[in-house]
């Protein structure tokens, strides 16, 4: 079965024979090349003094902005990150120069023998003194629905309040890294851990100021990437690049661990305000939400990020009257980024939060009132960007996890645990996801293949999404293993290469396999129909009286059969010999682009998404009030993921996408101090979940009878929606802490949930100022 | 002066290896064994996540000979392991544990779980995640859900959230500890004794670096009085990173991982002696059953593969103001005897911790052993430790508590340490005086934590707040208070 074929690289990965970048050694004198950055957030740069690193043995080259053959940029949409710093720096782990040398010891000591003279100027490192300086860094986004003033008037009760969601480190085990190979002439070759190689080449070209056809960037597999490599990967590359040009030879850089968390993006911080009305029974009416999003120090993706955390502020909700604004704001802190969600977990999060505070105020249980306003099937089905939520599958979710996880039953439980336990008290919460899938930016939505198929009947598949870990090679084999009827064992993926599919979008937005799983198909739907001409052709020449129509022939079992002459059967490798001796193309390219989407950002109208992935889950936590421990005593989830394409990776998938947002609900915590260091910059301090903390007990299972008519064999995508998950996590904490002694917890809660804030808002006895 | 020898042995790839410092320039002896095995061919299989011994990607696995005389399979981080502490071990890389036959890959038990489980996605943890799943294997066959999950919480997944890999090692170690490596033990065993006859110690000089290793307590005192600059390491779990994190040269090092003379756990009717030189995961072992208190500590130690490399004397000697060790030890009123070449001295720990990583070593000097008197009086000992996250953090706060109650509950003495708290870890003698003699009472628990709130001036850093810790610090107070209730509650129940 094509979707039980096991991760492509998994005999690989347990033997230790994957290869990474920094695994490769195309040549034996490949130098090593290190970043300089700034140690300022804000400053001029008033003297750079490399005299004594350029001297020291093993130095091969020091370079700056005045080195860069072409353009100083690397935004990836608005051309505002220098590749290396000018005059000025604007934030702490901004590359100011490279160091090539022989190996890594030597280029430390020459980075410690630099001497860069900063003159500080005024910076602003939170998010609150950007907002309250207005250093805005593009106009408000807004998405309206309804009327919202009415809507208010109408409501029976009204709650207001603030969420505060962290910054999140995405801690691909694989740091950011590059190999730059110089080739003939201007010619270069980028081994990349990248997302997005497309981008990757055209930033490469535009530094070294060549064109793209030079240009050729393979990416084999990440070491994961979660969002993080879909930009910034673009960085190590271009840096590479230039040292290459510069010294002629091969350059690696592979960020050490605290560099890589000093100098790239994280997720975007939000801080969110909230009113919302709701009738006597906790039926919502009115909505307002202002986001205000920290995007660091320049703009990245983060205008695409603000649209999806505007567009899923709803989450699963109907709501008729709303008003949902973003602001971007300016901070002297590296470039935040994408990360797993794209924006989506921030919007969620406000909304979860007040539903909870909806059921508190009224005293009802949370359920209820979140399934009081699900999206309904025929009507109260519009977003407030106007699309129509359709397939929603929130109430059979709703009602069968209910059911499977024993929910009521547990709630009385847990009322009696906590009515005997004064300092252990436990908490229970439900929480839907509605993920919207398509790039917001709608021409974005395409991919592209290339299938070759060899004389001795074996595949080979290109296409432009990468491997990051979440399984599209395997599922990519998977489909092209049904669509030629061919054993998987025959069929393989290249590694990512813009010289065989160009013009490639990044591999995000959970769209992966639904792109280049239907470009795939397109280009063996070409195949199919040339090798079928050829056999037809081969048959009825040898047996003119009997003709086999192209069209009827099928392709299984590893074989070529015509459905009206069952006895006229083939095996797929001879097939294809005989389709090569009567000179057919075997190579395909194909193409998709995702049909009926668009968007007006002015309107704040449209159909930005293909379709919308539901999900939902359970969470059951017990906290212990005196130290601000959480255990996680259980979690069940009930996913729609239409005819999963290979259920044990999508399963995957979910498991670690829950359990990265139980991190950034929980333990991971990203501080800055107020000259602009990050305090977090190593595992020391910084705490991704081990597996110590995941449920005690974790129930995956996907709903049953559920399709998806829209893509690549009734499949949904996947990647992200399993991230916002986790709320259930934080609202069943928020459960827990809402039974300790009489403390209200209020309107206002944050993420992460860290001990420290339990700790600081619950203690119960009597601080005495010291 | 014994002679010396300028090189290391060990085995890989079932060869033994001699390594040459003088010799071979590409290394030194501060080499990590990470960086030399991603330098030679066909071993390229170990990764570099953080460099700090904090995500696993590094592990590896070194087999010595255990004291039953069996080999023993210890997962470490190769990222703070030093190239001469392989001598006379077996260097396992993830290169070694599928077998070719032929065309053909035979999987390890583990390997095969993990593909069967879908247990690596990206890939890039895996070598480190199958071969703690392998020491595993080999050591705790039948391992039960709680002890996979401490002794894999060293390795950090970002892609699979662990429930794919915690299936595969329930799989794998039902089936343990059987494997290819099984049969080839003896011929193991007997390269290693053959590396072991040689015990004069070796000292590894380059121009930039001498490194002394000693097989007898008695070199180590000889060679220390003539080179008190020279740093000890036994693990080298927090010196490592001198180089590895701040890029410092270690230019002088004596490496006491040999001496068998320093690892000895013992214990009589007056008290506990441990060796400098054990492991906490040794510690971590024999106090389950006969240390209940200082076990609950030790088991939120690091991680697998930490406990093993780090050992009760270099945590000491760190004096390191967050210690897990040094509350317990100073609850339990711990003695601490040092040795030198002008012979022994014993001190009280809380004597021997002076400040701020300070301690009252003198240059010549290396500590010996650690004894715990054992104290019929006391009610009851505990200790807590409050992290960011339960497994693989260091504390924010941790708290050790020990109490003698009188017939009537009246508190006749009470020991209260701390670590996160001041520049050193410390007892609150503010706390105590208030606490002695008074009722052993909620209310009087409850103004005592008011006092532990005030009593000290912790800092705010990456960890936590200065805030929270003070009031942690009574907040423990209050956890160990109905603690001892439930446990005089229960053994009132007993009897």
């Amino acid at each position: 079965m094509s979707s039980e074929i096991r991760h492509e690289s998994a005999i690989k990965h347990v033997t230790g024979e994957a290869r990474f970048v920094n695994d490769l050694e195309p040549r034996k004198d490949v130098l090593y090349g290190l970043v300089v950055y700034s140690s300022e957030a804000h400053a001029r740069i008033k003297d750079i003094n490399i005299n004594a690193a350029n001297e020291l043995a093993g130095v091969i080259s020091i370079v700056d902005y005045k080195n860069i053959p072409g353009q100083n940029q690397m935004g990836p949409v608005i051309h505002d990150e220098p590749c290396l710093a000018e005059d000025r720096v604007e934030f702490i782990g901004q590359a100011v120069l490279l160091i090539a040398a022989i190996d890594r010891e030597t280029a430390i000591k020459a980075s410690k023998l630099i001497h860069i003279e900063y003159e500080p100027l005024p910076s602003i490192t939170s998010l609150e003194e950007a907002i309250s300086s207005d250093n805005m860094l593009c106009p408000p986004r807004k998405i309206e629905t309804g009327d919202l003033e009415s809507g208010f008037a109408e409501s029976a009760h009204c709650i207001e309040g603030e969420v505060r969601t962290g910054a999140q480190e995405h801690w691909y085990l694989e740091t950011q890294t590059a190999l730059a190979i110089p080739e003939e002439g201007d010619e270069i070759t980028i081994h990349a851990s990248s997302q997005h190689p497309s981008e990757t080449q055209a930033i490469v070209a535009g530094v070294l100021g060549i064109n793209r056809n030079l240009v050729v960037v393979e990416v084999q597999r990440m070491g994961g990437a979660f969002g993080g490599k879909e930009t910034q990967a673009n960085h190590v590359a271009a840096w590479a690049a230039l040292l290459a040009r510069h010294t002629g030879k091969a350059v690696k850089i592979h960020l050490f661990r605290d560099d890589d968390q000093i100098m790239t993006g994280k997720r975007h911080r939000f801080i969110s305000r909230y009113k919302i009305g709701f009738t006597c029974e906790g039926k919502v009416l009115a909505y307002e939400v202002e986001l205000n999003a920290d995007a660091g120090y320049s703009t990245d993706l983060s205008r695409a990020i603000l649209d999806r955390a505007l567009f899923h502020t709803d989450n699963a909700y109907y709501i008729p009257n709303m008003r949902a604004v973003g602001y971007l704001w300016k901070t002297n802190l590296p470039s935040n980024t994408a990360f797993r969600g794209f924006g989506g977990p921030q919007g969620m999060a406000v909304i979860e939060n007040a539903m909870d505070s909806i059921a508190r105020f009224l005293g009802k249980d949370a359920s209820e009132i979140r399934y009081k306003n699900f999206y309904k099937q025929h009507s109260e089905n519009i977003t407030h960007f106007g699309q129509n939520v359709e397939n929603n599958s929130l109430e059979i979710l709703y009602n069968e996890l209910l059911i499977s996880s024993d929910y009521n039953s547990r709630r009385s439980a847990i009322k009696e645990f906590n009515s005997k336990n004064e300092f252990a008290k436990r908490g229970l919460a439900i929480t839907p996801v509605k993920f919207g899938i398509s790039f917001t930016t709608s021409f974005l939505n395409q991919a592209a293949a290339l299938v070759n198929i060899y004389q001795d009947g074996t595949v080979l598949l290109n296409h432009g999404g990468t491997e990051m870990g979440q399984g599209l090679h395997t599922k990519i084999i998977g489909i092209a293993s049904n669509a030629l009827g061919v054993d998987a064992e025959f069929i393989k993926v290249s590694s990512t290469n813009t010289s065989k599919v160009p013009n490639t979008s990044a591999t995000a937005a959970s769209s992966g396999s639904d792109l280049n799983g239907m470009a795939v198909n397109d280009a063996i739907g070409k195949l199919k129909k040339r090798i079928s001409t050829a056999i037809a052709n081969h048959w009825n020449a040898a047996d003119p009286q009997n003709i086999t129509k192209p069209e009827n022939i099928v392709y299984q079992n590893n074989n070529l059969t015509d459905i009206l002459y069952p006895k006229r059967i083939i095996s797929f490798k001879d097939a294809v010999k005989i389709a090569y001796l009567r000179q057919t193309s075997l190579s395909a390219t194909g193409f998709y682009s995702t049909p009926g989407i668009q968007y007006d950002p002015q309107k704040g109208k449209g159909t930005p998404f293909y379709y919308f992935v539901f999900s939902m889950a359970v969470s059951e936590v017990e906290i212990d009030v005196l130290t601000g421990g959480l255990k996680l005593l259980r979690t069940d989830i009930l996913h729609d993921g239409g005819i999963s394409l290979n259920p044990e990776i999508d399963k995957g998938q979910i498991a670690g996408g829950f359990v990265m947002g139980l991190g950034w609900c929980t333990t991971e915590v990203v501080e800055w101090d107020n000259s602009g260091h990050l305090l977090q910059h190593s595992p020391d301090t910084y705490k991704i979940p081990t597996i110590s903390d995941i449920p005690f007990d974790f129930r995956i299972n996907f709903l049953s009878n559920r399709t998806n008519p829209k893509t690549i064999s009734n499949s949904k995508a996947i990647g992200e929606p399993p991230f916002m998950l986790s709320l259930s996590v934080w609202m069943a904490s928020k459960d827990a802490l809402t039974c300790c002694r009489d403390t209200f917890v209020g309107n206002n809660f944050d993420i992460p949930l860290a001990f420290e804030l339990i700790i600081n808002k619950f203690t119960f006895f009597n601080r005495q100022p010291k | 002066m014994k002679t010396t020898r300028n090189c290391v042995e060990f085995i890989l790839d079932g060869k033994i290896l001699r390594l040459n410092f003088a010799e071979e320039s590409a290394i030194k002896p501060t080499t990590t064994v990470l960086n030399y095995l991603r330098s030679i061919h066909g071993h390229k299989g170990v990764k570099e996540g953080c460099g700090e011994g904090d995500c696993g990607a590094c592990t590896i696995v070194v087999a010595e000979e255990g004291i039953r005389g069996n080999l023993e399979y210890k997962a470490l981080n190769s990222c703070l392991l030093f190239l001469p502490m392989l001598h006379g071990k077996q260097l396992i890389t993830i290169e070694n544990l599928a077998q070719k036959k032929g065309q053909e890959i035979l999987l390890h038990p583990v390997q095969q779980a993990i593909v069967d489980e879908y247990g690596s996605q990206c890939g890039y943890c895996t070598p480190g995640m199958v071969l703690s799943m392998f020491s595993l294997y080999k050591n705790s066959p039948h391992a039960q859900e709680d002890s996979i999950k401490l002794a894999l919480s060293g390795n950090l997944c970002r892609c699979t959230g662990y429930k794919s890999i915690l299936n595969a090692a329930k799989i794998a170690c039902s089936k343990g500890p059987e494997d290819h490596f099984t049969n080839g033990e003896d011929a193991v065993l007997e390269l290693i004794h053959s590396i072991h006859k040689n015990t004069d110690p070796i000292l590894l000089q380059t121009d930039d670096y001498q490194y002394y290793i000693p097989f007898t307590t008695e070199d180590l005192l000889h060679y220390k009085s003539g080179h008190p600059e020279a740093l000890i390491i036994a693990g080298a779990s927090d010196i490592a990173l001198r180089q590895t994190k701040k890029n410092e040269l270690l230019p002088n090092l004596i490496d006491i991982s040999q001496l068998n003379d320093l690892k000895f756990i013992q214990e009589d009717h007056a008290g506990f002696y441990f060796g400098a030189g054990i492991s906490i995961e040794e510690l971590r072992d024999f106090s389950e059953d006969r240390y209940p208190a200082l076990f609950n500590v030790l088991n939120v130690f690091g991680s697998h593969q930490i406990r093993h490399l780090a050992t009760l004397g270099g945590n000491l000697a760190t004096a390191s103001p967050i210690s897990d060790m040094i509350p317990i030890l100073l609850v339990a009123d711990a003695s601490i005897r040092l040795i030198s070449i002008h012979g022994q001295r014993e001190l009280k720990l809380e004597e021997f911790i002076k400040g701020y990583r300070q301690t009252d070593l003198k240059a010549d000097e290396i500590i010996l052993m650690v004894r715990i008197p054992k104290n019929e009086r006391i009610t009851f000992i505990n200790t807590y430790k409050v992290s960011r996250r339960k497994d693989v953090d260091i504390s924010c706060v941790n708290g050790a508590f020990s109490v003698e109650l009188s017939r009537n509950n009246r508190i006749d003495d009470i020991r209260i340490g701390f670590g996160g708290m001041a520049a050193q870890a410390k007892r609150a003698a503010i706390t105590e005086a208030f606490l002695s003699g008074k009722q052993w009472e909620r209310n009087v628990i409850e103004e005592a934590m008011q006092l532990l709130y005030t009593e000290f001036q912790p800092i705010s850093d990456a960890r936590a707040k200065a805030e929270s810790r003070s009031i942690l610090a009574g907040n423990l107070l209050m956890k160990f208070f109905l603690d001892v209730n439930y446990y005089t509650k229960t053994q009132a129940d007993v009897i």
